[in-house]
């Protein structure tokens, strides 16, 4: 019988993951990774709940359950990543880095070690022969998350969900009785929890307060309180007020300064060439071609044409796209296979 | 699911008796006024609380002046040794609250022995000439083992006596939470011999938050809460009448009904206990033979995991705890079963199993028959 190692989370997804694998005769081992989160007074931190319900599913369908420790791993490669590229003026993605540092590599690692021959997330993705496929509900997809993952893990991996709509998971969760069908699911990034990524990042970086200014015409028009919790495209929380919304077009980390325009049409905001960099491919490299990216999750694919510019690589797009920042993830796909992507320099 | 729930957690919390239920309803409603208001109403409703604090009092044989209404026995405890401070001694099974309301001291934490019982002599050893505070718990709440307070309290006199002797002018007190023993112990403080008593209402059908700290005539109290000077200045904000009255009519019935209760449960944990030990040969009972809370049940299943056990028979209506419910929700192994020595493989594996009000001779029964068919079906699982 197949070994296969759950990640289960204690929401709906991951326990109908590890019941679906169940019933598909695989003999199943329930994992809560446990991962970094803040434990201060006045904070909930949720993970002693979901950890009670990832088990509570388990005993359910009378299968093994483990918890694996990466608070510290994860607090490196995750948290810290995240940080410092936050500090370099960048909007990182910290799912994505979950995924290629903790799930498919640690917990990866960590299953094989105990005697596991597989491993299986409840990601809504498909994967066949160590490809990555989008999933069924193109809605739901979650290969946004997924593209720097190697295909050698992949060819480990099982991604039972990636079959179904979400609507279908909360039904089968639900027919089958699961404890956590109808589970919220979670919002936003696991260990900055409810506070908000703003509130998140003050405790590690000291807010200096810096001008907005307006960039056609250089006017001073008020004082933001770091350069480092403004993102490219950003509207809200600028507090200038008054007319015609503002919009973040550009930043200044070394000045501290963010610069602000009226005009949606302004040509910082919109682009129609990216630069990729970090690239990772999930299995070969492809050839020069027109593809179709996906500049973050659930937006739209959009064609692109792919050059290579030495390690970098360089996507034409048809149509301008809006909000381009560095630091964020491009992914590229060829029809349904997410074939990898980058890193917006 | 339509599953009869069989509730086997009464020490962590009791359902609000009818009859608590009925005397606190008038007060959340037309008897709404501030006690401290000038009208006639609100007179009403002053002497309505002091008469509740009365039947407090008598309950335990105090003064109603000697006793402060608090939101909770872990405020209680936290009054307690705020007012007292200087170097206190506790013990390592006590509940959390005395432990970290300790830690903020000068402390000695003595061990208890195998059965969660502290001995007079191992608290005494750890008494220094400055000790202001001893604090005891009347009951375990893990284990349900019974404290032997009045023999500590008589060591505590005697020492008294030696200070005297030795012109050492330092005051010694004794503190107890008696929290998870009321309405199966006697607590009158003169019988318990302590100078400081916390009772809740929680645990013996009364409404939660709310609990009393009494001090013997002559302790000095210092208030942690200042604002509107209610009771006597030592904890202010507005009086919870309702909750007040509650715990008066709760502490009464428990107080009228407490023999027959305790030998009621008495008899149904023992059978639990015969019926489990019966058919799991291998379960290990934790906590004093002999000096245990009548509804205290706690046992163990070397190489299970209780958690595992605790979902199981939730599915099937069977609510129980693993060790010490706020121990259990951390993740972590319980200070208590570290302290009387079991091994990780037995602590994992144990249940509080604790009877009350809601518990008949049928469901327990019912009770012990799930807990036999699920702890089977988890061993033929893994195996064991």
């Amino acid at each position: 019988m197949t070994k296969v190692y759950v990640g289960m989370s204690g929401g709906v997804d991951s326990s109908l993951t590890a019941a679906l694998l169940k019933e598909q005769g695989y003999d199943v081992t329930g994992v809560y990774m446990k991962n970094w989160t803040q434990d201060l007074p006045g904070m909930k931190c949720p993970w002693a709940d979901d950890l009670a319900d990832a088990k509570r599913v388990a005993v359910q369908l009378g299968i093994d359950f483990k918890v694996y420790d990466f608070e510290n791993e994860y607090k490196h490669k995750v948290v810290e990543y995240m940080i410092d590229e936050y500090k370099l003026g960048r909007t990182p993605n910290p799912d994505i880095m979950c995924n290629q540092e903790v799930k498919f590599k640690l917990f990866l690692e960590a299953a094989l070690e105990d005697g596991a021959d597989m491993i299986a997330t409840g990601h809504y993705a498909r994967v066949k022969d160590g490809v990555l496929l989008q999933a069924v509900d193109t809605n739901k997809d979650q290969t946004y998350f997924l593209y720097r993952v190697t295909g050698k893990a992949l060819a480990k991996t099982l991604f039972p969900l990636g079959e179904y709509t979400k609507p279908t998971v909360r039904k089968m969760a639900e027919e089958r009785g699961l404890f956590t069908a109808a589970k919220k699911d979670s919002q936003g990034i696991c260990f900055v929890g409810k506070v908000g990524i703003r509130e998140f990042l003050s405790q590690y970086v000291q807010q200096i307060p810096g001008e907005i200014i307006d960039k056609k015409s250089g006017k001073i028009l008020g004082m933001h309180d770091g350069a480092i919790f403004y993102t490219l495209g950003q509207r809200h929380g600028l507090d200038i007020g008054g007319g015609l919304p503002y919009y973040v077009v550009g930043k200044d980390m070394a000045k501290n300064e963010v610069y602000v325009t009226t005009d949606l049409n302004d040509a910082t905001l919109w682009k129609d060439d990216i630069r990729l960099a970090s690239v990772h491919w999930i299995n070969q490299a492809p050839q020069l071609g027109i593809y179709q990216i996906r500049i973050r999750h659930r937006a739209p694919l959009v064609s692109a044409a792919l050059t290579y510019d030495g390690e970098n690589v360089v996507l034409k797009l048809n149509d301008e796209q809006r909000a381009i920042a560095s630091g964020q993830s491009v992914v590229i796909y060829d029809g349904e296979i997410c074939l990898g992507g980058g890193i917006i320099v | 699911m339509g599953v009869e729930l069989i509730y086997l957690d009464h020490a962590a919390a009791t359902p609000l008796d009818e009859r608590v239920f009925l005397a606190m309803q008038p007060y959340f409603t037309e008897q709404f006024y501030n006690p401290s208001s000038p009208y006639a109403p609100a007179l009403q409703v002053r002497r309505d609380y002091d008469a509740a604090k009365h039947t407090i009092a008598r309950a335990i044989g105090a003064k109603p002046d000697e006793l402060v209404m608090t939101a909770g026995a872990t405020e209680s405890i936290n009054l307690a040794f705020a007012s007292i401070g200087g170097h206190v001694v506790t013990a390592n099974i006590e509940h959390h609250a005395v432990l970290a309301a300790a830690r903020e001291y000068d402390h000695t934490i003595v061990a208890s022995d195998e059965h969660g019982r502290v001995q007079t002599s191992v608290i005494m050893a750890a008494v220094r000439p400055d000790t202001r505070l001893i604090s005891i718990a009347l009951a375990n709440n893990e284990l349900g083992t019974v404290q032997p307070l009045r023999d500590i309290a008589s060591a505590v006199r005697e020492e008294r006596q030696k200070r005297l002797a030795a012109g050492n002018t330092t005051p010694i007190y004794l503190h107890s939470d008696a929290s998870q023993g009321v309405g199966q112990l006697d607590v009158h403080v003169s019988r318990l011999g302590v100078d400081l008593l916390t009772v809740n209402a929680g645990k013996i059908y009364g409404p939660k938050q709310t609990a009393f700290l009494w001090a013997a005539s002559g302790v000095m109290l210092k208030p942690q809460i200042v604002g509107g000077g209610q009771e006597r200045g030592l904890r202010s904000g507005t009086e919870n009448v309702a909750s007040v009255v509650g715990f008066a009519k709760a502490i009464e019935l428990a107080e009228t009904h407490r023999k027959y209760e305790s030998e009621r449960l008495h008899k149904l944990r023992n059978l639990l206990q015969g019926q489990l030990v019966a058919a799991l040969p291998s379960a290990v009972v934790s906590g004093h033979a002999k000096h245990r809370l009548a509804g205290h049940l706690h046992i163990s299943f070397p190489g299970i995991d209780a958690e595992r056990l605790v979902f199981a028979l939730e599915a099937r209506g069977v609510l129980v705890a693993t060790g010490s419910a706020c121990a259990a929700n951390k993740g972590t192994r319980s200070h208590v079963l570290t302290a009387i020595g079991l091994s990780d493989s037995v602590a994992d594996g144990s249940l509080r199993l604790t009877l009350g009000h809601l518990s008949t001779p049928e469901n327990t029964a019912r009770a012990g028959e799930i807990i036999i068919e699920e702890m089977q079906r988890e061993r033929q699982r893994i195996g064991l």
